[in-house]
């Protein structure tokens, strides 16, 4: 691991991408640097004080208010509403109600965009969360953030707060990517039922990665329209999410979450250690959510946003996996494990 | 048999018992995960296995208004206690299970607010017997799982300063778990959920010493009845509606798998049911009075068991006596899953297929005797 250069010193400026911080070698595969989602701020030059007071340094803005905002003293990048429309518009992050829809289980419905940035590892996305998004910066912030996806927000300026202190709260985080950890393998074909299917396949915490094709050492390769995947079974993503998992066993994931069903978690290790990101889309804080992942680890490390707390409790290692309960889970939290040999 | 099947074929039969029936593979794969030993004699089904003590009085509940009398249900506690120990005095007879050291939860239960719920007199009853014996106010807890509805039955007038009233949730939402045991719990998965826990309140496992369990005669959608098994197990552990959904219940084995893992099953040491009021229909809510009764009076006993298959029948024949269909009946023609309006106006439908033999189930793990040969019953007027 190497790390190039510092945090205070890693302010890249590249047009129309979001901010990217500390650059690192990685292995194989792996993205080599870490990136932050950029505000795309349409606002007039007299919230640039604003902007300051939330730790905003740097945004995305039209084109011909570049010069104004630099001279208030904020890196600013081009990005105009042609630039903006094509990236690929993200759903506002959250439990959706869904009145209107017969549901086929009682499971509250969340509008997730993991599958998306899993789907397009390099593809540019933006929110919309300018109307109806309220309240939900910070948890697009930290989705984004988790996938390490490369995204703009045009948020509600109410949210302007929030979502500084989200920012800076990632800031602190770590800026290594690790591997991906999967138990499945999933070949992308690129259609809507895929995309379905890969949709509930995150929503239900079902440890996933695209393939190209089927990767030996995962415990299952899916690849719709196969024999053992007919096409007709995408019709019912949920349906087919449960098949995935009961082919699998339970005892068998990388990872489960008890206590909640509105957390979705995702999951990297390097062997010397793991990470876990959990975002919490239900808007309340979750309390005592409690985790199992298969190994064993050493006391973890906890670092929840907006909640001051000392860690982990009830840390249990048995039977070849590692248990703990987080005390309180608000929008997001990054554990990170190291292995024990 | 899949389920499905299973549930066809006793639509011709509705009075099968569903043990007969059910194969092994009916009943879902539980692991649990409890860190507690028994003691040497369990509370369920305790010392007196088989044991029941039913004390009636026609005057426990004024004519007028059905308030209970303090002073009626007073006489048929201290009755009812004497009798089921043999004790010549009331003072004695509670020593046979509470030291003045214990901390001493009572589970009572609040789901039927407002008309059928642990009667405060009873329950203010039962925390002047723990004072006596020694028991201070402050190792005296009254608990439910759910905060909200011990605060709309409001326990606290009728008990003593320093009794703690105490509900694991605010609500039925999953999202707080922080009173819960992350390391007592039951695993299984019944339909799917991505929760497969439920785990047991840290009252019972980390502060409780004894148990006295102060369950009401209801009518219930999923199990059939819910007496003293289902409001103990349900009514202590996380995440347990989980179990019935879409017409199906997995309450047949769920209920008896959860009373019986430890510490619940040693602590739980006495069990006290509440039939002032009952409820043969749309339980285990009671938001009308259109399908209360009054049996007037109270069980008491260690066995869970055999008190639940006495409630089974007084259910069963209140429900025959207003012309609605048995609590075994397995017939879909009588099934609109989840349409709790048209339970609530129907006493000849049913939300779920109920599972009234798991209280057999229960007595096969063995927390008590359900064969009503071998129960001894012993009734008392007051």
């Amino acid at each position: 691991m190497r790390l190039v250069m510092a945090l205070s010193t890693a302010f890249v400026l590249c047009a129309s991408a979001p901010l990217r911080l500390r650059v690192e070698i990685g292995p194989g595969n792996v993205a080599q640097e870490t990136r932050l989602p950029l505000l795309y701020w349409v606002q007039g030059i007299e919230t640039a004080p604003a902007l300051k007071q939330a730790g905003i340094e740097q945004i995305a803005a039209p084109p011909n208010k570049l010069d104004e905002w630099r001279k208030a003293g904020l890196n600013v990048i081009a990005l105009s509403q042609q630039d903006l429309a094509q990236r690929v518009k993200l759903l506002v992050p959250r439990v959706a109600g869904r009145a209107d829809v017969a549901s086929a289980t009682r499971r509250p419905w969340i509008d997730s965009n993991g599958w998306r940035f899993m789907r397009a590892p390099t593809g540019k996305f933006y929110y919309d969360l300018s109307e109806r998004g309220t309240g939900k910066a910070t948890l697009a912030i930290a989705e984004a953030w988790a996938y390490q996806a490369d995204a703009i927000l045009k948020i509600d300026p109410a949210d302007l707060a929030a979502a500084g202190k989200m920012l800076a709260f990632l800031r602190a985080l770590p800026h290594t990517n690790l591997p991906l950890i999967a138990d499945i393998g999933l070949i992308d074909d690129g259609s809507a039922a895929t995309g379905e299917v890969m949709n509930l396949l995150t929503r239900r915490n079902l440890m996933f990665r695209v393939v190209a094709a089927p990767a030996p050492q995962l415990k299952i390769n899916i690849k719709l329209g196969s024999k053992e995947y007919p096409q007709s079974e995408a019709s019912d993503p949920n349906a087919f999410a449960l098949k995935v998992r009961r082919q699998l066993g339970d005892e068998n994931r990388s990872l489960r979450i008890y206590g909640t069903e509105v957390v979705i978690s995702r999951l990297t290790g390097d062997g010397t250690r793991l990470r876990l990101h959990l975002l919490n889309y239900s808007g309340r804080d979750v309390d005592s959510l409690r985790v199992r992942t298969r190994g064993k680890y050493a006391r973890a490390e906890l670092k929840a946003f907006g909640i001051e707390q000392a860690g982990p409790e009830d840390f249990v290692v048995e039977d070849g996996a590692t248990e703990f309960t987080i005390p309180k889970l608000g929008v997001y939290a990054l554990i990170e494990l190291p292995a024990v040999n | 048999m899949k389920r499905r099947t299973f549930v066809q074929l006793l639509a011709a039969s509705p009075l099968v018992s569903p043990l007969i029936e059910a194969g092994a593979e009916d009943i879902p794969k539980y692991r649990v995960a409890s860190r507690y030993k028994p003691a040497a004699t369990p509370g369920m089904p305790g010392p007196y296995p088989g044991r029941v003590i039913a004390v009636k009085s026609a005057k426990c509940l004024d004519a007028k208004d059905e308030r209970a009398d303090p002073a009626v249900v007073r006489e048929m506690l201290e009755r009812g206690m004497r009798e089921l120990t043999r004790e010549a005095s009331t003072i004695d007879a509670w020593r046979r299970f509470i030291r003045a050291d214990d901390v001493v939860g009572i589970k009572v239960n609040a789901g039927g607010r407002p008309n059928v719920v642990s009667a405060p007199e009873i329950v203010a009853e039962v925390v002047r017997n723990l004072m006596a014996v020694g028991v201070k106010p402050a190792q005296i807890y009254v608990y439910e799982r759910f905060q909200g509805q011990l605060d709309e039955v409001n326990y606290a007038p009728h008990l003593p300063q320093g009794v703690t009233i105490i509900g694991a949730e605010r609500g039925n939402r999953a999202i707080d778990n922080r009173n819960y045991d992350p390391l007592t719990y039951v695993e299984a998965d019944f339909f799917g959920e991505d929760d497969t826990r439920s785990n047991m309140m840290r009252l019972i496992s980390e502060k409780f010493t004894k148990v006295i369990n102060i369950p009401n005669m209801k009518d219930h959608g999923a199990t059939g009845v819910t007496g003293c098994l289902k409001n103990i197990a349900y009514g202590s552990f996380s995440n347990v509606a989980r179990t019935h959904y879409n017409g199906v219940s997995h309450t047949l084995s769920f209920v008896g798998t959860l009373a019986a893992v430890e510490p619940l099953r040693s602590r739980t040491v006495l069990q006290i049911m509440d039939g002032l009021r009952g409820v043969w229909h749309g339980g285990p809510f009671a938001r009308t009075k259109k399908y209360v009764f009054y049996p007037k009076r109270i069980l008491f006993g260690t066995d869970p068991v055999a008190i639940d298959r006495l409630l089974l029948d007084i259910i069963e024949e209140e429900r025959k006596a207003h012309g609605a269909i048995s609590v075994w009946e397995r017939s879909v023609k009588y099934l609109k899953a989840d349409d709790t309006r048209a339970r609530d106006a129907d006493p000849n439908v049913n939300i779920i297929i109920r599972e009234p033999g798991h209280i057999e189930y229960a007595a096969k793990l063995g927390l008590g005797v359900d064969d009503l040969k071998k129960i001894q019953v012993q009734e008392i007027e007051v």
